[in-house]
């Protein structure tokens, strides 16, 4: 571990605000929408019944679509960067993926430095928009259009929101044992929920190609 | 009006609402995200519900089993007809394009199953356009009843008319629909000429249309003295039977129909299609008034696919000495029938005569017709 000392910051706080409202959404979103399928009736009780529960889960999808909508239009060039991260895969990405980052006991091998977000974050940064942009696209006609649309196509709608569904979960399943319990990444989950500041010495040795062009002195908190 | 079972929605209800949509009568409920219900009373047994359901949720009353205990029974003459749009939608559950006509398999298939006469609805039709068509000449020339007259054909239309316009009742034609003329002619004249008798035959029918289930069960229809049709199938519960009696149904050689009340013409054959029951009945009323054979047998006007559709035929009548025109609507989808019979209540209508069918494009998009979500 590196000797750098201070804190970094990370994590804006209007990252965090929008991370906080997906996460709410998102965890409420899965319960209903497992709920509604495997008909879980206790966890439509829980909702005021299925009715009630159905209303909840389409307004919060209406909040999970608006919130990171409104955070991309106020922190254009903070998304613009994220996507440019998430989307710039170098050889040393590829050579963490070999070995998963040192995460899968088994898995040998030098982790070769990292950006910002590590080459597992920036899939799942990917993972997450385009599983965002199917629930979008399948959720909102099976609300809105579900008199005009033809019957195949309603049902593959509901079929896609499904299987994106599962999917999402496992993959936030995951981001969350990594960020919050796996010991030697879970100091991100402190960083991501509370005040978006990281152990300078944390960031330098997960995220040092990141930690090297920090220019401004300012981002570190002694 | 009776309230039977006939389509219910099932536990695999996936709350989609898509269904709401397309009952004609509202007949439907539950929020978006609730299981759905059908309140009976309401719903006309159509089952556009049914075909139109994404997850295949709502099922008609399968009625396979009495079928098979009539058929494996010593005692019963089973005798079964087939309706015109039956035949070029059960090759659909075989594989075969829409459309494919399987007429001749499917007369080979029922025998195989084991029915004692089969026969072809088509042969009630042409009755039904005799009928019909008499019944409007005597509307016309003699006002023996009040005009509009209206097509009888359709369960779904009628049950509808007489919940939601008890009122338009007398202007619906008095002839019963081909498969109740069927079931009445089989169990009487039929029942007669094969010897058997009227309690000992059973009358089956196979339809593209759940709502024939309830027209069956109707009290009225005994004009053998016993209940004229005992049971209807769909276009799918034929193919049920016909893959669960192993029947290689693509390889039967063809076969006709039992020809006492076999033959048709070909009038008969397009009463499944929106505008069929009109044109024949117009080829009927033609040659009856002008006392000429038509040439030409096609009424291309009344065609289409339009939810409302109007013409005009110039109709030369001998006895009047006169041509006069005859105006004809046609209505497909109960969705668009309200308005014009509320210009017919209001004596605004300029139609002489109007067929009126529940199903969008006619009985070949019946609610018993093969499930497509291609």
């Amino acid at each position: 571990m590196s000797q750098v000392k201070g804190k970094v910051l990370k994590h804006a706080g209007q990252t965090r605000l929008m991370h906080w409202i997906h996460l709410i959404c998102f965890v409420i979103l899965g319960i209903t929408g497992l709920g509604f399928y495997f008909k879980i009736i206790t966890i439509d009780y829980i909702f005021g019944g299925i009715g009630n529960a159905s209303v909840v889960h389409r307004w919060l999808g209406v909040v999970f679509t608006v919130g990171p909508l409104l955070y991309i239009l106020t922190n254009f060039g903070r998304f613009s960067r994220f996507i440019d991260t998430i989307s710039t895969f170098t050889k040393d990405d590829f050579k963490w993926l070999k070995t998963m980052g040192g995460y899968i006991p088994g898995l040998k091998g030098e982790v070769p430095p990292q950006d910002k977000y590590n080459a597992g974050q920036k899939l799942l940064g990917w993972l997450v928009i385009i599983c965002c942009f199917l629930f979008f696209v399948t959720g909102f006609p099976m609300w809105l259009w579900r008199h005009a649309m033809p019957p195949q196509l309603l049902g593959l709608c509901y079929d896609i929101h499904f299987w994106d569904a599962v999917i999402a979960i496992l993959a936030v399943a995951g981001h969350f044992f990594l960020a919050a319990i796996h010991p030697k990444s879970r100091v991100e989950f402190a960083s991501m929920m509370t005040n978006g500041y990281v152990e300078a010495a944390v960031s330098a040795h997960h995220n040092e190609k990141w930690f090297a062009t920090l220019q401004n002195d300012s981002e570190l908190k002694a | 009006m009776r309230a039977v079972e006939i389509i219910e929605i099932t536990d695999n209800c996936k709350s989609c609402d898509h269904c709401s949509s397309i009952c004609p009568t509202g007949a439907i409920t539950g929020k978006l995200g609730q299981k759905h219900d059908i309140n009976h009373q309401k719903c006309i047994n159509c089952g556009q519900c049914l075909i139109n359901c994404p997850f295949n949720a709502i099922q008609d009353l399968n009625q396979i089993n009495k079928v098979k205990q009539a058929l494996d029974d010593s005692q019963k003459y089973v005798v079964v007809q087939t309706a015109p749009a039956v035949r070029v939608a059960l090759g659909e559950e075989f594989g075969l394009a829409p459309g494919t006509s399987v007429k001749g398999k499917m007369f080979a298939a029922l025998r195989k199953l084991g029915f004692d006469q089969v026969y072809d609805t088509e042969f009630t039709a042409d009755l039904t356009i005799m009928e019909e068509g008499t019944e409007l000449i005597e509307r016309i020339l003699r006002q023996k009843g009040p005009l509009p007259q209206f097509t009888s054909c359709c369960p779904a239309w009628i049950k509808y008319a007489e919940d939601r316009y008890p009122k338009i009742l007398p202007y619906i034609s008095s002839a019963k629909s081909p498969q109740q003329m069927f079931g009445a002619v089989a169990k009487t004249y039929a029942a007669q000429k094969l010897n058997v008798k009227p309690a000992d035959m059973y009358s089956v029918s196979v339809m593209p249309c759940t709502a024939k289930k309830y027209e069956c069960d109707r009290p009225e229809m005994i004009a053998s003295g016993y209940q004229d049709v005992d049971v209807v199938i769909t276009t799918r519960e034929l193919a049920q039977m016909i893959k669960t009696a192993g029947i290689d149904f693509l390889n039967l050689a063809e076969e006709e129909a039992d020809r006492l009340i076999g033959s048709s013409t070909g009038a008969a054959t397009i009463f499944g299609a929106t505008g069929g029951v009109m044109e024949a009945a117009l080829r009927t009323a033609y040659e009856l008034l002008s006392g000429e054979t038509l040439g030409k047998v096609d009424f291309h006007t009344v065609r289409g696919l339009k939810p409302v559709r109007e013409a005009t035929v110039n109709i030369p009548i001998k006895e009047l000495g006169q041509t006069v025109p005859v105006n004809v609507g046609i209505v497909t989808g109960l969705k668009h029938v309200d308005s014009v019979i509320v210009d017919v209540l209001a004596g605004r209508s300029k139609y002489h005569f109007i067929e009126v069918m529940n199903c969008p494009g006619g009985c070949v998009n019946g609610g018993g017709q093969p499930i497509r979500h291609d």
